[in-house]
């Protein structure tokens, strides 16, 4: 099954392909979720989509915990001056629009949890991709609309910035 | 299909996925509701019902509060210090009733606070959860620094102080648990400014009109030099 998944995301989870996640080191939880997520359609992929609803009941926690169980490598980023924009809305949010810190449920150094996934070192197109989606409702799984909430008082270029910056966030190991 | 066929399908794919999302946010943010407050004839303050009874009577436990914490720390930060321009109030060592009252008068729509609403709602935050997140952070020790005002009046402060305050706040501040009266010292300056201004003028809808009533008569003056003098307080906390 993980040569399926190889395809896109490589053999480690670290997808070289900019619209593509990263699934190294994340809590096998969440990647479980989205799995169950894109199967039900409550995550919505054309690319996801065929291939999640296809898996079985038992083949998707060992496939969660294989790719949690890889190492990540580190981000790349394409504009450095958006990256520091970037960081202290990650680290202090905006007050004057109630913009949480990201660093509030994703961790200073975007490690995540098991509700809230791991950013750091993440593809920068991809956070883009789904920030937007978010924003747009096109994506909708998310827990207690939280981040259809933050990301409707975000800008575009907040949004750009913020995803250089997650980029930018060494590797982390999962959990604090 | 082989390999490549698949990495070149999924990225045309994807490209196509990207042009479709429309560009107009789509979004139906929770809207905090309304709920009739102190510019409603039977109003009452402390009137305890529904979810906020039940936090009320839910056996907090911290350890599961600074979890359920989480989600608020992006704003109040992690431990909950506030920020001293007065954004966000200080809630470590805050009295856990109010702490449990305050929230539940958000969630009703009875304290206005739209931006806070969507983070604090019943999609996001249980009753239990309530109860949890007030006993962890009423156990948080308060910092030692905190916003405080200019000093430049504090005799005044303080004869208002005693006048009119401390009957209900404690001769330190210290708030009352059982009359969900909150605790002052350690408050950011600015953040106290602001709400016993919005007290005052009626504006935060879930005041104790006992309060409105002895600030009625303040001056913007007067509650600059009582908010100073409480400013000053030294944090003895527990």
């Amino acid at each position: 099954m993980t040569e399926t998944c190889a395809a896109c995301h490589t053999q480690t989870g670290n997808s070289i392909a900019p619209p593509f996640p990263k699934l190294a080191g994340m809590a096998p939880d969440h990647l479980a979720k989205q799995l169950r997520d894109f199967a039900s359609g409550a995550r919505k992929s054309e690319i996801m989509y065929p291939i999640a609803s296809k898996l079985k009941r038992n083949e998707i926690d060992p496939l969660a915990r294989f790719f949690s169980a890889q190492k990540r490598t580190p981000g790349v980023v394409t504009d450095p001056a958006l990256a520091s924009a970037g960081e202290t809305l990650y680290l202090q949010g905006n007050q004057e629009k109630g913009v949480p810190a990201c660093a509030g449920c994703h961790g200073p150094n975007g490690s995540g949890i098991s509700r809230f996934p791991m950013l750091a070192s993440q593809n920068a197109e991809y956070v883009v991709q789904q920030l937007q989606n978010f924003r747009s409702g096109a994506r909708s799984n998310d827990f207690g609309l939280l981040m259809r909430t933050v990301t409707s008082r975000l800008t575009d270029d907040e949004i750009q910035a913020v995803a250089q910056y997650v980029a930018a966030m060494p590797v982390v190991e999962f959990g604090r | 299909m082989n390999r490549l066929a698949v990495v070149a399908f999924s990225l045309m794919a994807c490209v196509v996925h990207a042009a479709d999302t429309p560009v107009t946010p789509a979004l139906d943010a929770p809207i905090q509701p309304y709920a009739p407050g102190i510019e409603s004839p039977d109003y009452i303050w402390n009137d305890v019902k529904g979810e906020e009874l039940m936090a009320l009577r839910a056996n907090g436990d911290p350890e599961q509060g600074k979890v359920a914490y989480i989600v608020c720390q992006g704003c109040h930060g992690p431990d909950a210090p506030g920020d001293e321009a007065g954004f966000y109030p200080r809630l470590s060592g805050q009295r856990a009733s109010v702490l449990i009252k305050q929230l539940a008068d958000v969630r009703a729509g009875r304290r206005d606070n739209p931006k806070m609403y969507p983070f604090a709602n019943e999609h996001v935050i249980t009753p239990q959860d309530m109860a949890d997140i007030a006993m962890y952070l009423h156990g948080l020790p308060m910092p030692e620094r905190h916003g405080e005002g200019p000093g430049s009046n504090l005799a005044l402060g303080a004869k208002l102080y005693k006048a009119d305050c401390d009957n209900c706040h404690g001769a330190n501040g210290e708030g009352d648990e059982k009359k969900f009266y909150p605790r002052l010292e350690g408050q950011h300056y600015r953040y106290l400014l602001r709400q016993t201004i919005d007290i005052r003028d009626g504006v935060r809808r879930n005041a104790n009109p006992d309060m409105v009533s002895a600030i009625k008569d303040y001056s913007t003056a007067d509650v600059e030099a009582v908010i100073d003098y409480i400013s000053h307080m030294k944090p003895k906390g527990g």
